[in-house]
């Protein structure tokens, strides 16, 4: 038996009447708490990063709120009117209709709200250290060097300084669990320190291990770069199908030119090269193995949030110096792997960027024996980011090969067979 | 069976009987028992061999102290694990920083109260040993260290000899509050 209205208890149905007028702020009856409200949120964002997006606008009528709409009338004239769909199941669509819709920062929880006020104050301190920072600066670089002490001991001190500040500005957001949960949900602006911090420590606490592991797993820090330490996150792509690091690839997949993305951690724009380098193309004169380029690219602008460079969309005029070569492997021969890596270029804008037309002139014959090593040397490039996959031959690789117009590709490797230990006779006398 | 006092008392706080464990095992023995003399008789009117229900695979036996974890972890007297929805993990996860700060906090204060602290006792020595002007003799009275752990001993002659310093038996680290056994009023030396 249904109860009738008036039945419900009066707080219950003041809560009720919050949701029914809609989901706007809730009067000042309904806070619990003595603490300000997340409006100075927007306002400290702008004084930390300038470029805040803009919040999302409200939806024009809470009838028709994505969110809300539980009976299949309004979900047709929401899709009519705005063109958007529901979300989420009718059920819980109808379930966050009767709830009473109280903010996460104003759930009136007691020891929560105390927490929340702490974690203010605390942020209040973080934000006047950031402005004295801020301020320190640029007294230390108004400064004329011969007050400073040298070159070397102002720009130090400069360096110092900025580090504490990008220091200070993600501890001023650390313990916001709003930020927490967009973080967690894949909302993150990459713009805002806080969220690069978030995502470079969840790289570190396990892709980072499997590449490095990979990597000297499969040598190839000896074998194609003496040392590598990378900062940035680079994962590949084929298509849709995402490649893991040191995965064998079939040829027929990794025909198409790849797909990279490449999330670096620090702000600013860079340009970086991109060399994907075979190092195990076997050599039959020397017997031994020698390396070959299947793809190299200059000049690709990467920042926190343009991420992805898809090898195909790149253009031939100002990007590639040399196009996608399917990977292939002669039958009989090991596995081969193929090292991608993403080198930045030094120096800021204009400076940094490489004569690509010279580039294309000069590497256009040395596709074979290329070394990704010497290429960085040579150009000055810091290597930034690596990932790693191998190939051999299978099935497709002969059509792959035909497609790709490429010659002396049919040859067999067979293993030597190791030569044998010398006889060495016994003496007689033992077997009489 | 016989369990470590940890686990024992642990269930005890739960009210697990700790019996338990043998049960099954006897119970495969017995059952074992019963199937063996089925296995020798066959049907007169079949050729075919009759397929008889699979042993399970034990394998190597486990170890006794996983046995009695997963017992211990999936008896129904084992509360559930402690599981929060996403809003409830959120609030406990701030409460957890507020309280991590203020402890943070807390111990900085301390911190730079101890370096305020040594400060000053620093800068007063200083102003003993050169602003006085006599030299430093009272400073070098002030930091000698002669005799401090020397104390008083009645000589064989029945007069106190010794240098007069503190014994160092009295010496106690210097704490916030008092020792948990007071002071020891019945203690004489030696």
């Amino acid at each position: 038996m249904a109860l009738p209205t008036y039945t419900i208890r009066p707080a219950l149905r003041c809560l009720r009447k919050a949701y029914y007028l809609g989901p706007g702020p809730l009067s000042s009856s309904h806070r619990f708490t003595t603490t300000a409200l997340r409006q100075d949120e927007a306002i400290a964002e702008s004084t930390i990063d300038a470029s805040t997006p803009a919040p999302p606008p409200a939806p024009p009528s809470q009838y028709l709120d994505p969110e809300m709409v539980s009976t299949p009338r309004q979900e047709r004239k929401l899709f009519k009117t705005l063109g958007l769909q529901p979300i989420g199941s009718r059920r819980r669509r109808a379930a966050l209709k009767g709830s009473d819709n109280v903010p996460f920062e104003q759930m009136p929880y007691q020891c929560f709200q105390e927490a929340r006020k702490v974690l203010q104050e605390d942020r209040e301190i973080k934000l006047g250290q950031i402005a004295e920072m801020r301020r320190r600066i640029a007294r230390w670089q108004n400064t004329p060097t011969a007050e400073c002490g040298g070159e070397v001991a102002k720009k130090g001190k400069l360096l110092r300084m900025h580090r504490h500040l990008e220091e200070l500005k993600v501890l001023a957001d650390i313990n916001d669990p709003m930020i927490k949960k967009r973080f967690e949900d894949g909302m993150g602006d990459m713009n805002r320190p806080i969220y690069r911090y978030l995502a470079d420590k969840k790289w570190r606490a396990y892709k980072r291990r499997i590449l490095m592991q990979r990597i000297s797993q499969m040598y190839v820090v000896p074998d194609m770069f003496q040392h590598l330490d990378p900062t940035a996150e680079v994962s590949l792509a084929f298509g849709r199908r995402n490649i893991q690091p040191g995965e064998f690839v079939d040829s027929r997949i990794s025909e198409k030119p790849a797909r990279l993305k490449i999330q670096p951690f620090d702000k600013g724009e860079r340009l970086v090269t991109v060399a994907v380098m075979d190092a195990d193309v076997p050599d039959e004169e020397r017997d031994a193995f020698t390396s070959r380029c299947h793809f190299l690219a200059v000049n690709i602008p990467v920042s926190p949030t343009s991420t992805s460079v898809p090898f195909s969309k790149l253009s031939k005029e100002s990007h590639i110096v040399l196009p996608w070569l399917p990977p292939y492997a002669q039958k009989g021969a090991p596995y081969h792997r193929l090292g991608v890596f993403v080198l930045q270029q030094p120096g800021e804008g204009d400076q940094a960027k490489m004569d690509v037309v010279g580039l294309q002139e000069s590497m256009a014959r040395k596709r074979d024996r290329f070394r990704v090593r010497g290429f960085a040397q040579n150009h000055a490039l810091h290597p930034i980011g690596v990932h790693l996959f191998r190939s051999k031959w299978d099935e497709g690789t002969d059509a792959v090969v035909t497609r790709a117009g490429i010659e002396g590709f049919n040859i067999e490797y067979a293993r030597k067979k190791p030569e044998k230990l010398p006889y060495k006779k016994k003496d007689g006398e033992r077997y009489r | 069976m016989k369990l470590s006092p940890a686990l024992q008392s642990l269930a005890t706080a739960l009210r697990i009987p700790i019996h338990a464990p043998s049960k099954p095992i006897s119970c495969l023995a017995t059952c074992t028992g019963h199937y063996q003399p089925s296995q020798t008789k066959t049907s007169p009117f079949s050729t075919t061999t009759p397929t008889q229900a699979r042993k399970a695979d034990k394998g190597p036996a486990k170890d006794r102290r996983i046995k009695l974890i997963r017992y211990f972890l999936h008896h129904p007297r084992t509360p559930r694990p402690l599981r929060f929805s996403r809003n409830r993990t959120l609030r406990h996860w701030t409460i957890h920083r507020a309280a991590q700060l203020l402890l943070h906090n807390e111990r900085a204060q301390r911190e730079l109260e101890l370096e305020r602290q040594y400060n000053a006792m620093r800068a007063a020595m200083e102003e003993l040993r050169l602003g006085v002007g006599d030299g430093g003799r009272l400073y070098r009275q002030a930091v000698s260290r002669k005799g401090i752990y020397g104390g008083l001993k009645v000589g064989q002659s029945g007069g106190l000899a010794g240098n007069g310093g503190i014994p160092a038996e009295y010496a106690r680290a210097q704490t916030e509050g008092p020792p948990r056994a007071g002071w020891d009023h019945g203690w004489t030396r030696g």
